[in-house]
């Protein structure tokens, strides 16, 4: 999987300590894990097992409260969604669903396929869906994917109110979403609040999975057994330890790999590639201390899979603080254009990511590269740039925030130290455990790193949610950021008749931002993964950068 | 003898009062001044006050004083002392109850537990012994530096080396050699196995051991280099003893009070070096769970552990206690 994890929303939580091991501890374990030559009772003669690794930090299998990358993976091949996404294009097509059809955006009917059941019989239909919509959607649940709910009718009134100090004022109205009506047993009609021509597109991710009655009557049982629809259905999760889940034999559609378990061993935080190394799991990634030998290794090397993934990172500036150089977008140019992110890259985390020229990423449905003009290397031009902005005083010093992460600092770090060579800023790099609380109190002043993964592959999920705010007095939350010409691209695009035509309006919203220059691109991820030689049919997705499970094969 | 119990008994539990005030403070002082796990949980998403809410709610932070900087949070401090007191120790963030998890972790730090100490009383009390023996001669010389060298390599360094470099080519060979289910390919596994617990834990616990071991056995050394020139050792030399009796009874038991209070300590040495072995060889024991609790700010998995773990050692130290006056007739608790 990936050399670091992606937060899906989340951080990836830093590391307290500091010492040398530390560096070996953060390294995310990623993918696989197992006890190779030591299967239960020594069946592995007939029976084709995988052996994985899993984060032990994943505290739940229930899908609408699961929003990390490690139970993601685990629930996409226990649960099956409406649609699902093509690796090579990332486009959805329908899986469970028959059909979405929809006039205006705003109603969408979606008919379900006949004959489908979860893996405890109970049928797969209109209910199941609205069932488990309805439970992330209310509030008192506080279940980590409720906010996808935003945008169908009802919604709000499941929310209830509190007041600054945390007490209640209003308590949620309604339990269900008036929005989300059953027709007949396969058939649902979902009104949202507003048209939005990407709904079709997000109905794919984990949280829009459904739930079994028996799952619904007992919530704390399915946060561990989750009771799916999908290809696997989990035999026994001994938690901080080890999952592990068989092939159904019951399943219908045809999405099925051609092994019968898998075996997922959790990795606390250590790295887990020197179990894979020994050949007890069958993928996974090293650790950064370990990169250079890994690839350097003709045989591993040869069994490595290297793929563009839409993991961006980005530098903002607190647009919100007035009269500060960084309110000139001369200055944001001289930055981006100071910066040589190749060369950063290759010394860093070579070969793990690859410079960005765009806000989008280009795996995703109307992402395309070069959409920023100042992201490349041109120190000349920085300079102009920064004399036009009124230079920097030179007694001054530029704070940059992050999280705290070894990796990131050293990369921050080199980023701070061409801006001192290229336009001759001093910099500070401030890490700090509480980023994420300080960046909405708006507390920073200075650069600071960002970071997005899309919860769906469209383009609108990297403008939207990151910049649009609807309040043009103090813009977005995190930068500041208001631009009237952006805010109506979104609408547009929201509006738009089919899918086609909305990407283009995104289109034109990233544009806006390409004229304004809010934010500084700086890199995309890869997904990098080795395999084991007992494995073929390495598929990476481009949007999360997890190997796609149901297309990998077990040769032995 | 039972006045001193009870007394020892009541410092005690005192001590784990004040270790759970301080440990509630911290965590408590940590919430505020940090920011809420419950804003963790949102990541990049900017909650509404009425999510953040619900999270809290679900986390049992959602008393108004994590809120406020500097307030002690007495409320839910005493509730928790008075859940404790009830044999509730409560459930982590995601609804697990502490017990689940504790009976989960508690064996595999036990294993490991029982191999280190082996491993100090073997190695230390051997090559202690064979020091004191041979004072000054080049064996005692060179079982002194091994000390040393020993005290040099943290336990970090030691697992981690070996983990990274040592166990791959190991396991590869004695798979090819032996077998892929052979006892030497199960030893020098890369990470600790659920189904082999005791095999896999051998090489962690023997190199944890090792490490702790160095001052554990100059300790030895010096404690029996006293007895061998005290007087009753003359005197029973004298008496016409054999040697190997001499040794058994009036020098190794004479010297051992230190090495009792030694062994009470290696409890919480161990506990320390097994958050990082435990870390580095991926052993889901108390140490893992405490470390992956302090990262999640897991508030009431931490202060759990924490206080067990501060019971279990204020007990083992009371036993220790106890055993001076079985090992040394002169030492009485009345």
């Amino acid at each position: 999987m990936l050399h670091r994890r992606l937060p899906l929303r989340r951080p990836a939580k830093a590391l307290l300590a500091a010492s040398a091991a530390v560096a070996l501890f953060a390294t995310a374990a990623c993918s696989s894990g197992g006890s190779g030559s030591n299967s239960d009772s020594g069946s592995e003669g007939s029976e084709k097992v995988i052996h994985l690794a899993l984060g032990q930090d994943v505290d739940t299998l229930l899908p609408m409260d699961s929003n990390v990358g490690d139970n993601i993976g685990v629930l996409d091949v226990v649960f099956d969604g409406l649609v699902r996404y093509d690796p090579k294009t990332t486009k959805p097509y329908n899986y469970v669903a028959q059909s979405i059809d929809t006039s205006d955006n705003k109603v969408w009917t979606i008919k379900i396929k006949k004959g489908l059941t979860f893996s405890n019989g109970e049928p797969v239909d209109a209910a199941s869906f609205a069932r488990s919509w309805n439970y992330s959607a209310y509030g008192p649940n506080a279940m980590a994917n409720n906010y996808y709910f935003e945008r169908i009718e009802g919604y709000d009134a499941m929310q209830g109110e509190t007041d600054d100090d945390g007490n209640v004022t209003v308590k949620p109205k309604a339990k269900e979403l008036s929005g989300v009506k059953i027709v007949d047993d396969l058939t649902m009609k979902v009104t949202l609040t507003a048209p939005f021509a990407g709904f079709s597109t997000m109905l794919g991710y984990t949280g829009f999975f459904p739930a079994a009655k028996a799952c619904i009557a007992d919530i704390k049982a399915c946060t561990t057994k989750p009771i799916g629809n999908g290809p696997f259905k989990i035999d026994n999760w001994n938690q901080g330890v080890e999952l592990t889940a068989s092939k159904r034999k019951d399943y219908k559609l045809s999405e099925v790999p051609n092994y019968d378990k898998i075996d997922w061993k959790e990795y606390a935080g250590s790295s887990s590639w020197p179990d894979f190394q020994a050949g007890d799991l069958d993928l996974g990634a090293p650790p950064p201390e370990q990169w250079q030998q890994a690839n350097n290794d003709p045989d591993l090397s040869s069994r490595k899979v290297t793929k563009e993934t839409a993991d961006l990172t980005y530098l903002g500036f607190p647009l919100y603080r007035k009269n500060r150089p960084w309110d000139n977008i001369e200055f944001r140019k001289a930055i981006s254009m100071a910066i040589d992110r190749q060369k950063i890259i290759d010394t860093v985390v070579p070969s793990q990511s690859v410079p960005a020229t765009s806000w989008v990423a280009p795996t995703i449905p109307g992402g395309k590269a070069d959409t920023c003009e100042w992201c490349k290397f041109d120190p000349a031009a920085a300079k102009a740039a920064l004399q036009k902005a009124g230079g920097w005083p030179s007694d001054k010093v530029l704070n940059i925030y992050l999280g705290k992460d070894d990796t990131s600092e050293a990369y921050f770090k080199a980023i701070g130290d061409q801006l001192t060579l290229n336009l001759g800023i001093k910099y500070k790099l401030i890490p700090s455990e509480d980023f994420f609380a300080e960046r909405s109190a708006r507390k920073f002043d200075g650069a600071y790193r960002n970071n997005w993964f899309p919860d769906y592959p469209l383009n609108e999920n990297f403008l939207a949610p990151v910049y649009a705010s609807g309040d043009p007095k103090n813009g977005n939350t995190n930068f500041g950021y208001y631009d009237a010409d952006f805010e109506k691209a979104i609408k547009a695009g929201d509006q738009a008749p089919d899918i086609d035509a909305a990407i283009a309006k995104y289109q034109e919203a990233e544009q806006v931002l390409a004229k304004d220059f809010p934010t500084i691109p700086l890199d995309f991820s890869n997904s990098i993964t080795f395999y084991s030689d007992r494995v073929d049919n390495i598929v990476i997705n481009p949007f999360s950068g997890a190997t796609e499970l149901r297309q990998l094969k077990y040769v032995g | 003898m039972v006045s001193y119990v009870v007394r020892r008994v009541l410092l005690g539990l005192l001590t784990v009062l004040l270790v759970l005030l301080l440990l509630h403070l911290l965590t408590t002082l940590a919430i505020q001044l940090n920011g809420n796990p419950a804003l963790a949980f949102f990541g990049d998403h900017v909650p509404s006050a009425s999510q953040l809410h619900a999270v809290e709610v679900r986390y049992g932070l959602d008393d108004p004083c994590y809120d406020q900087p500097g307030n002690p949070c007495l409320g839910p401090f005493w509730e928790r002392l008075v859940q404790y007191a009830h044999g509730d120790f409560g459930t982590d963030l995601q609804g697990r109850p502490l017990t689940e998890l504790m009976a989960q972790a508690v064996p595999n730090t036990l294993r490991l537990f029982v191999i280190v100490t082996i491993t100090w009383l073997i190695i230390g009390m051997l090559l202690g012994s064979v020091a004191a023996r041979f004072r000054g001669r080049p064996i005692d010389h060179s079982i002194r530096l091994t000390s040393v060298l020993i005290d040099a390599f943290p336990v970090f360094v030691m697992l981690v080396v070996y983990r990274f470099i040592f166990t791959v080519p190991l396991t590869t060979w004695a798979r090819r050699t032996f077998g892929s289910d052979s006892i030497p390919a199960l030893l020098f596994k890369p990470s600790y196995s659920n189904d082999h617990p005791w095999i896999t834990l051998i090489v962690p616990g023997l190199l944890l051991g090792l490490t702790g071991c160095a001052p554990f056995l100059r300790l030895v050394r010096a404690a029996q280099l006293e007895n061998y020139n005290a007087e009753h050792v003359r005197t029973a030399r004298s008496k016409g003893l054999s040697n190997g009796h001499v040794t058994a009874y009036h020098i190794v038991r004479n010297s051992s009070v230190p090495v009792v209070t030694a062994v009470g300590f290696v409890f919480a040495d161990a506990l320390s070096g097994a958050v990082i072995t435990e870390g580095v060889m991926n052993i889901r024991g108390m140490g893992n769970l405490l470390w992956q609790s302090v990262q999640k700010s897991d508030v009431s998995v931490v202060v759990g552990v924490v206080t067990i773990l501060s019971v279990v050692t204020i007990g083992v130290m009371l036993l220790v206690d106890l055993a001076y006056a079985a090992l040394d007739p002169r030492i009485r608790y009345d």
